[in-house]
């Protein structure tokens, strides 16, 4: 089937070419993304992200004309639908306009400060993924905006999206929390475990140190346990009821955010402020646990705290 | 390889990932590998193979850079399939149907290795939801693209407007 003639050096060219590839993938592996490798790939960002801009301006808006067209048959049921949601969403917020007041007077009762709002927000606008099976996203912040790696990310809703794994001047990669690597830490209710990805579905599996069962339609939010994500932002839902078995409990979970129709994402800048995180003020010792993102095996370690 | 020639590969390459990155990245019926696809159709032309093996090795290692999986992953995919590909390509140039189905193959067997290599090295980022409609759809939208466009591709890297003529 394969034809090869004499005084052919593409085999030996392969060879090489092969040899120097997996000591690329060994290297970049050990480096963890950073060194030479990192340069690299902040170099090569930080000159096809300007094209990458340049081609998102033109293409966005025909990719959205061409959706809406294929869509059109279901937009008159989907305006239907909302329509219900919005007249349902209106009587909520009048309902919730007492709790507000009274939340308010009793603010200024005790002189309390509301704290977790002050998290700064960076929104950035995707603007490509590497190819079709890569399911990072590309997003037109970087350094140059305050961008971070290792930042949460969420979508314009407050859902988690995932955080950034790569950043250059202008431009950013961010790992969904729906392709991995890791897990994150998470809470269902007053129950603590974490949603690790799965293989070929957006449907996330969720491990939970439970004594209780949890429901379909339970809200699954971001853990204070978690070392990735500030605490109570929203995951996405538990999809079918279960019931622990001995200390434990496994079951799905469908996230909020749709991956497919994201174009504008939140950067949050968060830790605000990790230098003062780690050096306390005050001598007050707390203990917390942190939960493994990983899905592997659990540690506790102890941290000061600043609350004095 | 003559300067011009050099050029020419260089902004195709550069389109291709402009393109792939941007446009093909947000239609989900539609969705070549549009870089993979250079690779391949750079098998066609008169460029000496092991240098055919090296710029199908540097395509691959740009789409690595721009991506999320551990570096090299595609550049030795790219290379594994050019060298597939110059070694079948007698095969391809007997009509413009062969040629494309040649080039989804190749693709299909692309995208195989880089699910296979890619999960022996840990890269979940690779098998996110539509992993396995992915491996079909993607060779059909590269067997479309090189059914209309490798002769072009061809004639262009190779400035002979004689080539691909299916005689």
């Amino acid at each position: 089937m394969l034809s090869r003639q004499p005084g052919d050096r593409t085999l030996p060219t392969l060879v090489t070419l092969l040899v120097i590839g997996v000591l690329l993938m060994t290297f970049d592996i050990r480096s963890e993304g950073g060194g030479v490798t990192g340069v690299l790939r902040t170099g090569t960002q930080s000159i096809v992200a300007p094209l990458q801009k340049g081609a998102a301006l033109v293409v966005n808006p025909v990719v959205d004309v061409i959706e809406s067209l294929t869509n059109v048959a279901t937009l008159r049921e989907q305006v239907l639908d909302l329509e219900a949601e919005l007249a349902d969403a209106e009587a909520q917020v009048v309902a919730l306009q007492d709790d507000m007041a009274r939340l308010e007077l009793y603010e200024e009762l005790y002189a309390l400060e509301a704290t977790g709002t002050d998290i700064g927000r960076t929104p950035a606008q995707v603007i490509g993924q590497p190819d079709a099976f890569d399911g990072a996203l590309i997003i037109d912040k970087g350094t140059g905006d305050g961008i971070v790696v290792g930042q949460p990310v969420l979508d314009t809703n407050g859902y988690v999206v995932g955080s950034v794994q790569q950043v250059t001047p202008v431009s950013a990669t961010i790992v969904p929390i729906t392709v991995g690597p890791g897990g994150v830490a998470v809470a269902v209710g007053n129950q603590i475990g974490t949603v690790l990805p799965q293989v070929n579905t957006d449907v996330m599996r969720l491990d939970l140190t439970a004594e209780e069962p949890v429901f379909a339609g339970d809200r699954v939010v971001t853990s204070s346990a978690s070392v990735r994500f500030p605490a109570g932002f929203p995951v996405g839902e538990v999809l079918a009821d279960a019931a622990p078995t001995g200390e434990s409990l496994t079951t799905e979970v469908a996230p909020y955010v749709q991956m497919e129709t994201l174009r504008v994402v939140v950067i949050l800048a968060w830790p605000p402020d990790p230098i003062s995180a780690i050096t306390p003020d005050t001598t007050t010792t707390t203990t917390s646990t942190t939960l493994p993102e990983d899905g592997s095996t659990s540690t506790t370690s102890t941290t000061l705290g600043e609350d004095g | 390889m003559r300067l011009r020639t050099v050029i020419t590969v260089a902004i195709v390459l550069l389109v291709a990932i402009v393109l792939q990155t941007t446009l093909f990245s947000q239609t989900s019926l539609f969705t070549p590998d549009l870089v993979m696809l250079v690779a391949i159709m750079l098998c066609l032309t008169r460029i000496r193979p092991e240098l055919t093996l090296g710029l199908a090795f540097v395509a691959g290692l740009a789409v690595d850079l721009l991506g999320s999986a551990v570096l090299g992953l595609r550049a030795i995919v790219f290379t594994v399939v050019a060298y597939l590909a110059l070694r079948t390509r007698e095969r391809a140039d007997i009509g413009r149907v062969i040629t494309g189905i040649w080039a989804g193959l190749l693709t299909l067997a692309g995208v195989v290795l880089l699910l296979l290599v890619g999960t022996l090295f840990g890269q979940t980022v690779l098998l996110g939801e539509g992993v396995v409609d992915l491996l079909f759809l993607v060779p059909i939208a590269n067997m479309i693209l090189a059914f209309i466009f490798a002769p072009l591709f061809v004639r262009l890297v190779d400035r002979d407007s004689t080539a691909f003529r299916y005689a």
